[in-house]
């Protein structure tokens, strides 16, 4: 198949996102050094930076020094991550979370509302909830879902329709990929990969800030015991296995009335024999994991998200501890490893996408 | 066109439901409407609302000046009606983010200050910000593995905290840090302290939720729950709905630690 040549429209839609991503990153603050760093003739600069002005997207604040050879001093230009705003969604099962940020991802207001029937309803009062909040236009919305594959395809439509701008939707896995990439810890990371935890096990993985579209569910790879990830980290799986454990050491300080990731956390923090025990086998199948995504697709970075990240820092080293047990400690010891704790992380990252998709921004 | 917005309130002379107000008003004078304020006797919330509802364009409630289900027959009978940190299901609102808050404040304690044996004074237990603000304050406790807090009776009034903090410093318990579930209380407990002899923050750190002017002069350590942005924010979603957005749910607004004078013992800002 012959590959399709782009369309003007789209020729200088890239254009613009290169110019603007090099003013935004500091690249290049005027006109000529845009046309040298960008390879793009200086008509064509002037002409997309002129667009940009009177869209408010850049700003003019002064004069530059002149170059060595003299001549004119350039009029420097300057990004305003305040002049849009942007909103961002992700939906679970449980809830339904949304941002506004600026153009640099600050977050100004959340939302949040519980699932209420129609997806598309719920998904609209919580937007009308940060239109409300908005102090500048509305650039676009970026939605986060678990599963993308199991949404009507008009979904994305329907929400453009409504709120007239454009809409992006991506699996909440790698959006919390995508959101650490851009705005997060992992930032410096060239590829990283997300394990979620909450009802399900997923994994998002991002390589060069893009997002690869491959990954998604694997809850129902099966360990040496016949049983799906999903079913060993589920919290119903967690809840009845400590309801066996507190039967066979009745002293445990753990208690199934306030049974939660915290209370195992701070039980085993305290040598609880019970909360050690369930700790140590969470720990062995995130190990399990762990080894198997470096084995397969060698990420520099590999973070844990989800509910069970309030287990902290001591179930992560040991599961980092299982890992060695299933690939060779060298290969383990060259990723770098982190919790990612922000309950709007998935939401964030909706943003971080639709950022890039709008304005070739990356974060 | 209804120009006019209802506001009921508790003691709208309050620091809280003041600056809460201030914001309101000066968010809806912006978009042409005046604000009508009923100010309720605590003592008598079940009696009728000064308020010409029928003539409203909408109504924003402070906090549980009225009964919840008063609340829900404003909101039945097809009116806008927006909370100010309370929640009732079905009826939108504006809450700061308690969680984030008391978070970063015991994060700052625990991390840069090295407190580990915890006060808190407690906020109205009536309203959702007081419930919020201590379950996530033992959550944290649990996160860093910190040993039991004492939980002093506060209900966001300086002077049953400054009562509370007297009756239990005249036991001499030992603790080095204080936590209250707002500002005002714990600009309170600085006094109190002082008087019983306590140097802060060389013995004691002492926070505080929320911020206004009051914190920044007492060089209080604080998360900046901005109230009169609580007030903008709020009449903003009213507004929204007026203008005909459905709206479900709960607006956060975000938290930011402001470290000040009170929290950073001065040996360990030194690494000594």
């Amino acid at each position: 198949m012959k590959p399709q040549k782009a369309t003007s429209g789209q020729l200088r839609q890239h254009n613009r996102q290169l110019l603007l991503r090099a003013v935004q990153s500091g690249l290049a603050d005027n006109r000529a050094a845009l046309s040298q760093v960008t390879g793009l003739a200086k008509p064509t600069v002037s002409d997309l930076i002129g667009e940009l002005l009177d869209e408010g997207l850049l700003i003019e604040t002064g004069h530059g020094k002149s170059a060595e050879g003299g001549g004119k001093r350039p009029r420097l230009l300057e990004f305003v991550p305040d002049a849009r705003q942007v909103i961002g969604v992700s939906v679970s099962h449980s809830a339904i979370r949304g941002i506004l940020t600026n153009l640099n991802g600050q977050i100004s207001a959340q939302h949040y509302s519980l699932p209420n029937g129609s997806l598309l309803n719920d998904l609209i009062c919580v937007v009308n909830g940060l239109v409300a909040q908005l102090d500048a236009p509305l650039l676009c919305i970026g939605v986060g879902v678990p599963g993308k594959e199991e949404l009507p395809q008009t979904l994305e439509t329907k929400l453009a329709e409504h709120f007239d701008v454009p809409v992006y939707i991506g699996n909440n896995t790698e959006l919390a990929a995508v959101a650490q990439f851009a705005f997060g810890a992992a930032s410096e990371a060239d590829s990283l990969v997300t394990v979620l935890v909450n009802r399900g096990v997923e994994v998002g993985y991002v390589l060069g800030g893009s997002a690869y579209h491959s990954g998604g569910d694997i809850g129902e790879l099966r360990l040496d015991n016949g049983l799906p990830l999903e079913a060993l980290l589920s919290w119903s799986y967690i809840y009845e296995r400590a309801c066996q454990l507190l039967e066979e050491c009745p002293h445990s300080h753990l208690s199934l009335d306030d049974l939660s990731y915290l209370t195992i956390q701070h039980a085993a923090l305290n040598g609880d024999a019970c909360a050690l025990t369930l700790q140590g086998e969470i720990a062995a199948h995130l190990g399990h994991i762990f080894a198997w995504i470096i084995a397969l697709l060698k990420p520099e970075h590999i973070s844990l998200a989800g509910n069970i990240t309030d287990m902290g820092t001591a179930l992560l080293a040991q599961a980092i501890e299982e890992a060695k047990r299933h690939f060779p400690t060298q290969r383990i010891q060259q990723v770098a490893f982190s919790l990612a704790t922000a309950s709007t992380l998935s939401a964030t990252g909706a943003v971080a996408q639709a950022l890039q998709q709008e304005l070739g921004l990356n974060g | 066109m209804t120009t006019h917005i209802g506001i009921i309130t508790n003691n709208q002379y309050g620091v809280f439901q003041q600056n809460v107000i201030a914001g309101a008003q000066a968010v809806a004078a912006r978009y042409g409407y005046q604000v009508l304020v009923d100010s309720r006797d605590e003592a008598d919330i079940n009696s009728p609302t000064t308020l010409d509802l029928e003539a409203l364009g909408g109504v924003l409630v402070i906090a549980n000046p009225v009964p919840d289900d008063f609340i829900q027959s404003i909101h039945q009978s097809g009116k806008p009606v927006s909370l100010v940190s309370h929640q009732i299901v079905g009826i939108p609102g504006v809450v700061s983010n308690n969680s984030e808050g008391i978070a970063k404040l015991v994060q700052h304690l625990v991390q840069e200050c090295g407190r580990r044996q915890f006060v808190f004074i407690n906020g109205n237990m009536a309203q959702k910000d007081g419930v919020e603000r201590q379950h996530v304050f033992r959550q944290e406790l649990m996160r860093y593995n910190l040993p039991d807090a004492y939980f002093l009776h506060g209900d966001f009034e300086p002077e049953i905290a400054i009562q509370s903090l007297q009756a239990f410093l005249a036991e001499a318990p030992p603790f080095d840090a204080v936590v209250a579930a707002d500002y005002l209380m714990a600009r309170a407990a600085l006094g109190v302290l002082a008087e019983y002899g306590y140097a802060v923050p060389a013995d004691v750190s002492v926070v505080g939720f929320g911020d206004g002017v009051e914190a920044a002069e007492a060089a209080l350590t604080t998360v900046a729950a901005d109230v009169v942005e609580l007030g903008k924010r709020s009449i903003r979603q009213l507004i929204g709905q007026i203008q005909g957005l459905s709206i479900v749910g709960t607006t956060v607004l975000s938290v930011d630690l402001i470290i000040r004078e009170t929290s950073m013992n001065p040996s360990r800002e030194r690494g000594v």
